[in-house]
């Protein structure tokens, strides 16, 4: 058969056609592989590399004279990879050697058949340089970073403890993880699609940025001697906790704080034997647990000088009123008693005062009313938290004012049937002696980060919710009351202290459970510290002015000097020595 | 004319054996992670890859001293036997990524389909131009077009892209073969009709569909996706031989259907550009071929052979593309594949015998 002309022509449109398409499917690649390439490229690279992180070392957290509270441990983390080890007997050798781990334990994960194998985590950093020093190959060394608290139970419920992923769990941990945790960095490496490093890709690397240094208001040294302090108390006195906070009443920064038992930081989750529990996690959080502001309590007697506060500010009673005190008042139906059952007769307000005599608070009281009293509380922040910069601080539990009777507003006058916690009392008596100023208590200094750049902290003031005349003349009271009332037992010679006492009776009544506090501060006439002393459930004697008063002395005896930079100015004039 | 019949195409030879080298060369790279996961041998799908090529060759060379007339005598016969296996399949046959398209003889699997494609332009070609006076008419080309519908009926129904591809190199052998020009373009009308209602009908195909227009998405997206991926990646010069990533498991099949795309991946626009120009030319060659064909059998071999490569490469950088739904097709002479290629090899043969035959130029 001839090939005709047509013949050829269709052959030539059937190749020309071919080579259209040919064309065309050119033009798509030139799409996709130009306009398009930046968008797949990246969506590939997203899908073949993984992200392996790197942990940013987390900030340091100081004292106020930079004592390291809490600080970061290099450790190492060893691993083998399988199919890089040329020489497994040298390495379950070495191995075995430097890390003390039994060969056979070693020689298992070496020849374990996996793309890597962990050998030990957690190992010092000493330790991972000799393994690294001997060269082996397959065998990796990560380095890593673990929270270390170098004085392992001090301040431990304050600054708190960090998990598995360097993040905080309790503590200044938590409130400012935020900056203290950084931000991770990341080791980008190329996988094939079930996930497999592979090798011939270039690594990328994403450097982490530390964390901020915290510096906190914290003292080491008081705070060592404040422990030390509790944790004689609880062995003397079989006392189920003792809480002590040290602050400035005048910044609100805290100087120390304590709520023996403490735990270790550097084993958080290790229980006491006696504490051995059921429910271990209860356990762990009774354990951590920060009764300075966790819990409320009764705050009895030490609450007198809120109430006092309200009166003179009110105009309600002067300083010279006279009361009399038959050893009970009856308010309403109830007969409310006195802590002295033959009652302290006829006396001032003052007198009342150094006293701690109930009936004389019940009658101020009730003079100065449910609505004055309220308005004090609020004033005194005591309707609120008290803003400290520590997590799961508890709120007051009061009476609503219109449920406020007679009786309620006679108990609520010396500190009962309402609750409160430890550090707004202390927040509340910080205004009553500072001038008036309400401060927030707080820890936190400011943060430096790593580039030395600071960032301070600020914290809510209140100015001027009592007047100075008030505050000074509570001052000159509470001073009497320590050199000639209750609250003797903190005398010191040559400093001027003041202070309330407190017994207050745990709730079921009659249980015949006591906390017995003690509020002291020094100077009394220009209060630079202020200090509340708190003894739960001890054993024996369980007055205020008896157990919390003695131990606020030993410790103010023993940081005055350290603390106000002099010592005790004892004036001997003639005569009046030998006492 | 003794001279000529020793050259035959060099240049077309040129090209083939320039493909195939290369194609050798992207299926280590393309295949030998995987295959060292799977199989222990980097070299598994090269070495069963070279031992094909060298079949092929001794095929190719055998086919194309033989006188193609003496071939197109037993067409009949062949399409006969063609008919057969694509019958035994459905009996005998061996599934593959869900389809029966294998026959095993021991442990040499062997796929009818490209072996019908083979025997069909060998067949239509002696066809066409026995009946080249019943060409003209309606009547021919129907009979033709009826000839051919048994083996594209029974390679449809397992494979719908091979089946196109036999319909598609039928049409064109058909349409070279005539003078008329109405019945092919009512045909592609028709073609197009049914090609909707067959997809309407066959739900997976559909999916298929919907795959490729939600390519990022769709879940059955994934190997187009992957593909586009290596694409993308590969800019203009690509990241160079052997660094591909997108091969290390990600791109199924990537030695075989989908070796474009690491193509395009290590050797960029720049080799993806070449691979085209190299099948253009492949079809020029073809083209002149034909033309200067001895005889009408002789060009319509040809162009049958042209229509196979053509459309299969076609498809196969339109589904790497994302242009069309996804199908499985290889791409001719660089693809992984034993019976595609030798059935390839064996037409290149033939080529090569009417190209020896032929006046050189174009009278």
């Amino acid at each position: 058969m001839q090939i005709k002309i047509y013949h050829r022509r269709k052959m030539l449109m059937v190749a020309a056609f071919i080579v259209g398409i040919g064309l065309l499917l050119t033009g798509r690649l030139i799409y996709l592989m130009i306009f398009r390439s930046e968008y797949y490229q990246e969506q590939a690279n997203a899908l073949h590399e993984r992200e392996r992180s790197i942990k940013a070392a987390r900030g340091i957290i100081y004292d106020r004279n930079g004592v390291v509270l809490a600080d970061n441990q290099s450790v190492c983390t060893i691993s083998v990879i399988h199919n890089q080890i040329t020489d497994p007997e040298k390495v379950i050798a070495v191995l075995s050697e430097i890390l003390s781990l039994d060969k056979e334990t070693v020689r298992k994960r070496v020849e374990k058949l996996s793309s890597i194998e962990r050998i030990k985590a957690n190992v010092p950093k000493e330790l991972g340089d000799q393994v690294r020093a001997c060269q082996l190959d397959g065998v990796m060394i990560d380095e890593d970073y673990t929270r270390y608290y170098p004085y392992g139970s001090l301040a431990s419920k304050v600054l708190g403890f960090t998990g598995g992923d360097n993040q905080g769990i309790i503590g200044l941990e938590v409130k400012y993880d935020r900056w203290l945790k950084g931000i991770e960095g990341a080791i980008l490496t190329v996988t094939d699609a079930r996930g497999v490093e592979v090798g011939h890709a270039a690594e990328d690397r994403v450097e982490p940025v530390p964390g901020s240094d915290l510096y906190t208001s914290l003292d080491y040294t008081l705070q060592c001697y404040v422990q030390q302090t509790a944790q004689k108390m609880i062995a003397q006195k079989e006392a189920k906790s003792v809480s002590i906070i040290l602050m400035d009443p005048c910044s609100g920064e805290i100087l120390a704080m304590t709520n023996e038992p403490e735990f270790d930081l550097n084993s958080p989750y290790t229980l006491s034997s006696d504490q051995r529990a059921e429910n271990e996690q209860d356990a762990l959080n009774r354990m951590w647990r920060n009764g300075c502001l966790n819990d409320t309590y009764e705050p009895g007697s030490t609450f007198k000088i809120i109430t006092s506060t309200a009166a003179l500010e009110s105009g309600s009673v002067s300083l010279n009123d006279r009361f009399y005190c038959p050893g009970y008042k009856i308010v309403e139906d109830r007969r409310i008693r006195c802590h002295k059952i033959a009652g302290h007769g006829a006396e001032s307000f003052v007198e009342g005062l150094m006293n701690s005599c109930n009936p004389v608070f019940i009658e101020t009281g009730l003079r100065t009313g449910t609505e004055v009293m309220y308005q004090y509380f609020e004033r005194l922040g005591l309707m609120e938290k008290s803003g400290i910069d520590l997590p799961g601080e508890a709120g007051s539990i009061m009476h609503q004012m219109e449920d406020v009777g007679e009786v309620e507003l006679a108990t609520i006058s010396f500190g009962q049937s309402f609750q409160i916690t430890p550090i707004q009392m202390l927040r509340a008596v910080s205004a009553v002696i500072n001038g008036g100023n309400l401060v927030t208590p707080h820890l936190g200094v400011c943060l430096v980060s790593k580039n030395k750049q600071m960032k301070k902290l600020e914290y809510p003031y209140k100015k001027d919710v009592i007047s100075q005349k008030v505050s000074d003349t509570m001052k000159m009271l509470l001073e009497k009351v320590v050199a000639e009332g209750t609250g003797k037992k903190c005398y010191i010679e040559g400093y001027r202290i003041g202070g309330k006492t407190a017994t207050s009776q745990k709730l079921p009544r009659g249980s015949g459970k006591y906390i017995a506090s003690f509020i002291g501060f020094a100077p009394a006439d220009d209060p630079k510290i202020v200090g509340i002393v708190m003894i739960d459930e001890p054993a024996g004697a369980y007055y205020g002015g008896t157990v919390a008063a003695p131990v606020m002395r030993e410790i103010f005896e023993n940081i005055l000097p350290y603390y106000l930079g002099k010592q005790p100015e004892i004036i001997n004039e003639t005569g009046e020595g030998n006492e | 004319m003794n001279k000529k019949l020793n050259i035959g195409d060099p240049l077309m030879l040129a090209v083939v054996f320039g493909m195939i080298t290369f194609g050798l060369v992207m299926i280590f790279s393309a295949s030998s992670y995987t295959a060292g996961l799977q199989y222990g041998n980097v070299f598994y799908y090269v070495k069963r890859q070279l031992f094909t090529v060298a079949i092929g060759t001794i095929m190719m060379g055998l086919i194309s001293r033989l006188d193609y007339h003496r071939i197109l005598k037993y067409a009949w016969p062949l399409h006969g036997f063609s008919l057969l296996m694509l019958a035994a399949v459905f009996l005998i046959g061996t599934a593959s990524h869900g389809q029966k398209r294998w026959i095993y003889i021991g442990p040499v699997g062997f796929q009818p389909s490209e072996f019908a494609k083979f025997i069909l332009i060998i067949f239509l070609a002696a066809m066409c131009s026995a009946a080249e006076p019943l060409m003209k008419k309606w009547r021919g080309i129907i009979l033709m077009f009826v000839c051919v519908m048994p083996a594209a009926a029974m390679v449809m129904a397992t494979n719908l892209s091979t089946g196109v591809i036999i319909l598609g190199l039928s049409f064109i052998i058909i349409f070279t073969a005539s003078r008329k020009w109405v019945p092919f373009l009512a045909l592609t009308g028709m073609g197009i009709a049914m090609m909707g209602v067959f997809l309407k009908l066959a739900a997976y195909r559909v999916d298929r569909i919907e795959a490729w227009l939600n390519v990022e998405t769709h879940p059955k997206g994934y190997q187009t996706r992957q593909a586009l991926f290596a694409i993308g990646s590969g800019g203009f010069f690509g990241c160079g031989y052997g660094k591909s990533i997108q091969k290390l498991a990600y791109v199924p099949e990537a030695h075989n259907d989908m070796i474009f795309s690491i193509i395009c991946e290590e050797w960029g626009l720049f080799g993806a550009v070449i691979i085209i120009a190299l099948f253009i030319v492949l079809i020029w060659r073809c083209a002149v071929t034909a033309m200067t064909a001895r005889d009408l059998q002789g060009a319509l071999l040809v162009i049958g052979v042209m229509a196979h490569i053509g459309l299969q490469m076609i498809i196969n950088i339109a589904v790497v593309t994302n242009s069309i739904p996804n199908t499985g097709v290889p791409l001719p002479f660089i693809s992984y594949g034993g019976t595609s290629l030798i059935f390839l090899m064996c037409e290149i043969g033939i080529i090569q015998n009417v190209a020896r035959q032929g006046k050189g130029s174009i009278s």
